[in-house]
C-alpha cells in the first residue's frame, strides 16, 4: 500500500507547564476529507499549527509521502505540500480574486517599468479553475465578494502551488450560510477527487457526517478516537459524547413549563425598517424563550439592533411591560431593560484589553458605582466573582484582559455583563458561533435560567439551535416574518421557512 | 528564591521607571553638579507644572484614541486674550476665566466636529490650532503685551509658595490627584477608557461615546490654558509665541509614560512628564541649545516607545531566539 499523504507519529508539545499535545499519532490518507474534532483547548488548533509550521513540535515525527520533514515556518510546510487556510483568511479587500490568488508571486514583466501582467494572471487562474472547477467570478474585488467566495479565493490561493497535497481548513464554515456551505462542500469534493487530502476543523457536528470520510477526536491534548464516518454512522455513536468524554444527555435544557409562563414583557407590532425587515410582530412573555431563525441577509441582525435602538425603525411599535417605547440608542434601550448579546462579541461586545470586571460592569455603570459616580470596587469584584462561578468561567481570573479567554468564555463574559445589567428582555444574536460544545450546553442552560425571570429572544442562523432552545419559533426570510398559522413548528418546517421563505405542509 | 518577594502587577515597570530616573539624574549630576541644587530642582518643578498641565488634557484625548494638535495654538490665543484683558485693566478673576473659556470653547468646537460630525481629528485640530494661533495676533497686531502685568498680581502665581513648594507645582499635583481619582475610580473614567478601547462595544453598553470624546477635547483645551497661564506668570508678558513649546513635551510625556507603564493613564503621564522635564532641564543646564535637546528628547521618546511596546518587544524577542544557538534554545524551553 502506498504511504499516506501525511503521517504524524508521537507528536508532543508543551507550553510551559501545560501539555498541549501528548503522543499524538495521526494518519491522513491520500484524497480523503478528514474532520478534526474537539472542544476548545483539546489540542486540535495546536496540532494543525504544528502541521502548518506555525509552532514547532517538541517531540515526534511528521512524514509527508513517507519521508520525514521538519517545518520551521509556514513557508517550509508549503514547500512540503501542506497548505493552510486560516479561520479568517487575510485577503486584500481592494484587489480582485485573481490578484489575491497570486499575491506575492505575480507575473512581473522584467525591466524598469515592471508591472503586474493581468492577462497572464487570469490565464493562470483559469488553469487552476480547470483543475478545480468552481463557479466563481474572480475579476470581482474581495470587498464585493460573499463570504463563501472569499473562502474559495483563499482555498485557491493555498492551492496555487501545483505541488500542494494536503490542505488544512480551519473552521471554513463558521461564517457561511446553509446555501453557501453547499457551494464550499462541492469544492471540497472536487479537491478530494483531485487526490488532495483535506484536513478540516469544525465545531458543527452535522457537517462532519455530511462531508468527511474519516474523523479524529481530540480531548485533553490526546487523540482519543480516529475512525471512518461510516463506522460512526453504523454504530450510531455520538460525536458530542466522544468530544466531551462523558454521556451527554441534553445539550439543550428542557422547555418551559406552561405554568411558568408569565405576563407579556415585550410586544412588537408591525415593526418595519427600510430594506432590512418589514411588519414583524410578536408578544414575548416572561418565562419563555422565543427563537428566530434567520440566515445571513434575512434581516435578523438588523431586527435585533432595531429593538436595541442601534438602528432606526420606520414604522410599527415596541412596548415593554405594557408601555410603548421608541429607543433611539442602546443607552435608551438599556434603560428600558433590553439587553443585546451581540453577534460579533469581539467587535460589539467586549473591550478586549480590559479585565472581566471592567467588561461585566460596563453596561450598568450606575449599579457599579455610588450616587456620586465612584466605582464600588469591592462590590463589583464580588458580583463578578459570583457570575464567574455561576457561568463556570475558565480560567476564573478576573484581572486578566478578556482577550486571553477562549471564544466560549468570552461569550460567558458578555452574558455576565447582561446579568449585571439586570434586564427584562435579553436578545441573543448568534450566541454560539465559535463556542465549543461544552460551553454551548452551559450557555443554553443559562438562557433557560434567564428566561425564568425575563423574556429571552434567541436569533441564530443555526436552525437546530433555534429549534432546540426555544419554546416558540418563527423564521425570517429576506426581512419577512414567516410563522405557521397554527403555531406548530417542526424543525423541518422552520428550516424550510428560513431557507426557502415558505411554509411546508408536513 | 526569586519568588520570595511578591509585588503587585505592573510594579516591575514602575521600578524600571525609577531606575531610569536615578540613572538620568546621576548622569546629569556627574556632568553638572548644580543639577541637584535647590534652585534647579525648583526650576524643574515649575517647568514640570507647565508641561504636566498641558499633557493632562492630552492624556484624556489619547485615552479616547484621538489626537489633538491644536492645543498649542489654543494656548497662544488664550494667553493673548488674558494679556489683552489685563492690559485693559481687567482684574484677574475676569481675565483668567476668560482665557480658560477660550480653551474650553475651542476644545468643544474640536470635540463637536470630531465626534458629532465625524471630521478627521488630526486635520481638524491642525486647522483649529492654526486659526487660534492666527487670532492671537488680532489683539495687538502681534506685539508683545506687558501693560499692567506688574500690578495685576499675575506674577504672584509664579512666586507664591505653599508649604515651601511653588504654587504651580502644588496645583499640578492637586489636579493630577483629582484627575487620577476621576479617571481610575469613577464610572466616568471607566467610560472614557471604554470609549477608546472599543467604541462599538461601549456604544452597545450604553456609554454615550460622543459625549466622552467631546469632553476629552474640552479638557485638553482647558488644561493647555492652565499651562500657558504659568508661562505668562513666569515671563510677565504675553506674546504670540506663547504655547508653541507645549506640543512636543506634552506628547512626549503622554507617550513615553504609556511606553514606560504599559498603558495610557494619569500616573503614566505624570511619570513621562517628569522624565521629559528632567531631561530638558538637564540639557539646558549643560548649555546644550534647545534645537539639539528637543531632538534628543524626541529620539528618547521614539526609543522608549519602541523598547517598551509589548508587540515590538515580542518581535525583538523572537529575533533573539532565532539568533541563539540551537542547544541554548532547547534549554530555555525546558
Amino acid at each position: 500500500m502506498a504511504a499516506p499523504a501525511l503521517r504524524a507519529r508521537a507528536i508532543s508539545k508543551r507550553f510551559g507547564p501545560v501539555n498541549a499535545l501528548s503522543d499524538v499519532d495521526f494518519v491522513l490518507e491520500t484524497g480523503e476529507v478528514h474532520a478534526l474534532l474537539g472542544v476548545n483547548g483539546a489540542g486540535k488548533s495546536t496540532f494543525i499549527k504544528i502541521l502548518s509550521g506555525i509552532y514547532r513540535k517538541d517531540e515526534g515525527v511528521i512524514e509527508v509521502g513517507g519521508e520525514a520533514i521538519d517545518c520551521r515556518d509556514p513557508k517550509d510546510a508549503i514547500r512540503h505540500g501542506i497548505a493552510t487556510v486560516q479561520q479568517h483568511p487575510e485577503l486584500v479587500a481592494d484587489f480582485s480574486g485573481y490578484e489575491n490568488i497570486f499575491l506575492g508571486r505575480e507575473a512581473m514583466r522584467p525591466g524598469l517599468f515592471s508591472r503586474i501582467e493581468r492577462g497572464d494572471l487570469s490565464k493562470r487562474a483559469g488553469a487552476l479553475l480547470k483543475r478545480f472547477p468552481v463557479d466563481i467570478d474572480l475579476s470581482k474585488t474581495i470587498a464585493e465578494m460573499s463570504a463563501v467566495e472569499r473562502e474559495i479565493v483563499a482555498i485557491l490561493q493555498a492551492l496555487a502551488g501545483d505541488h500542494i497535497r494536503v490542505l488544512i481548513l480551519d473552521e471554513p464554515t463558521s461564517t457561511l450560510t446553509e446555501v453557501e456551505k453547499t457551494i464550499l462542500f462541492r469544492l471540497i469534493d472536487t479537491l478530494r477527487q483531485g487526490g488532495i487530502s483535506v484536513l478540516y476543523i469544525t465545531h458543527r457536528l452535522e457537517e462532519v457526517m455530511e462531508i468527511a470520510d474519516r474523523l479524529s477526536v481530540f480531548r485533553g491534548g490526546r487523540m482519543v478516537a480516529s475512525m471512518l464516518v461510516d463506522e460512526v454512522r453504523a454504530r450510531n455513536l455520538s460525536l458530542a459524547e466522544l468530544m466531551l468524554g462523558e454521556t451527554l444527555d441534553h445539550v439543550f435544557p428542557p422547555k418551559a413549563e406552561p405554568d411558568a409562563i408569565g405576563e407579556e414583557v415585550l410586544v412588537v407590532r408591525d415593526l418595519t425598517a427600510g430594506n432590512s425587515f418589514a411588519n414583524i410582530g410578536f408578544a414575548l412573555r416572561r418565562g419563555e424563550i422565543l427563537g428566530i431563525f434567520g440566515l445571513v441577509g434575512s434581516g435578523a441582525d438588523e431586527f435585533a439592533k432595531a429593538l436595541f435602538g442601534a438602528i432606526p425603525v420606520e414604522s410599527g411599535s415596541i412596548a415593554i411591560r405594557g408601555r410603548p417605547i421608541a429607543p433611539r440608542s442602546p443607552r435608551e434601550a438599556l434603560k428600558e431593560g433590553i439587553f443585546l448579546v451581540p453577534g460579533d462579541r469581539r467587535v460589539e461586545g467586549l473591550a478586549l484589553t480590559e479585565t472581566s470586571v471592567f467588561n461585566i460592569t460596563l453596561a450598568n455603570l450606575k449599579r457599579a458605582s455610588s450616587a456620586a459616580g465612584i466605582l464600588k470596587r469591592t462590590g463589583n469584584r464580588r458580583a463578578s466573582t459570583e457570575f464567574a462561578t455561576r457561568l463556570a468561567l475558565s480560567p476564573p481570573n478576573l484581572s486578566m484582559p478578556v482577550s486571553g479567554f477562549s471564544g466560549g468564555n468570552q461569550q460567558k463574559i458578555v452574558v455576565a455583563k447582561g446579568l449585571f445589567a439586570e434586564a427584562d428582555v435579553y436578545i441573543f444574536v448568534e450566541p454560539t458561533v465559535g463556542v465549543d460544545i461544552g460551553a454551548r450546553a452551559k450557555l443554553y442552560g443559562l438562557m433557560r435560567e434567564l428566561s425564568r425571570s425575563a423574556g429571552v429572544i434567541v436569533m441564530s442562523s443555526d436552525c437546530d439551535e433555534v429549534h432546540g432552545i426555544a419554546d416558540r419559533t418563527f423564521a425570517l426570510y429576506k426581512g419577512r416574518q414567516i410563522s405557521p398559522p397554527d403555531g406548530l413548528q417542526t424543525r423541518n418546517r422552520l428550516l424550510m421557512a428560513g431557507i426557502m421563505g415558505e411554509l411546508s405542509r408536513d | 528564591m526569586t519568588r520570595s518577594l511578591v509585588l503587585p502587577a505592573g510594579s516591575g515597570r514602575f521600578i524600571a521607571f525609577l531606575l531610569l530616573v536615578v540613572v538620568v539624574a546621576t548622569a546629569f549630576t556627574l556632568a553638572e553638579p548644580r543639577f541637584l541644587s535647590t534652585q534647579n530642582i525648583s526650576a524643574v518643578t515649575r517647568h514640570m507644572a507647565a508641561n504636566g498641565l498641558a499633557a493632562l488634557g492630552l492624556t484624556l484625548v489619547v485615552i479616547v484614541r484621538k489626537f489633538d494638535l491644536s492645543f498649542a495654538g489654543t494656548a497662544c490665543f488664550a494667553a493673548m486674550t488674558i494679556g489683552y484683558l489685563i492690559a485693559l485693566g481687567q482684574p484677574l478673576w475676569i481675565s483668567i476665566p476668560a482665557g480658560i473659556l477660550v480653551g474650553a470653547v475651542i476644545g468643544a468646537f474640536n470635540g463637536v466636529a470630531i465626534s458629532y460630525f465625524r471630521l478627521p481629528d488630526i486635520v481638524t485640530t491642525i486647522a483649529t490650532g492654526s486659526i487660534a494661533a492666527g487670532l492671537a495676533f488680532v489683539y495687538s497686531n502681534g506685539r508683545t503685551i506687558f501693560q499692567n502685568f506688574m500690578t495685576s498680581g499675575i506674577l504672584d502665581l509664579n512666586d507664591a509658595r505653599v508649604f515651601g513648594y511653588s504654587l504651580s507645582f502644588v496645583f499640578l499635583l492637586g489636579l493630577y490627584a483629582v484627575a487620577w481619582f476621576f479617571m481610575h475610580r469613577t464610572r466616568y473614567g471607566a467610560s472614557f477608557y471604554a470609549t477608546g478601547e472599543n467604541p462599538v462595544a461601549a456604544y452597545y453598553s450604553g456609554v454615550p461615546i460622543k459625549h466622552y470624546t467631546m469632553l476629552a477635547f474640552v479638557a485638553c483645551g482647558m488644561t493647555s490654558v492652565f499651562a500657558v497661564l504659568l508661562i505668562l506668570a513666569e515671563s510677565g508678558t504675553a506674546d504670540t509665541n506663547e504655547g508653541a513649546n507645549l506640543l512636543m513635551p506634552a506628547y512626549a510625556g503622554v507617550f513615553l509614560g504609556t511606553a514606560l507603564l504599559g498603558r495610557t493613564s494619569v500616573l503614566a503621564t505624570l511619570a513621562g512628564t517628569f522624565l521629559i522635564t528632567m531631561l530638558l532641564d538637564g540639557f539646558s543646564l549643560l548649555g546644550i541649545p534647545f534645537y539639539y535637546s528637543d531632538g534628543v528628547v524626541s529620539a528618547i521618546l521614539l526609543a522608549g516607545v519602541v523598547f517598551f511596546d509589548a508587540r515590538l518587544r515580542d518581535l525583538l524577542g523572537d529575533i533573539g531566539t532565532y539568533l541563539q544557538p540551537r542547544s541554548a534554545k532547547k534549554e530555555t524551553r525546558a
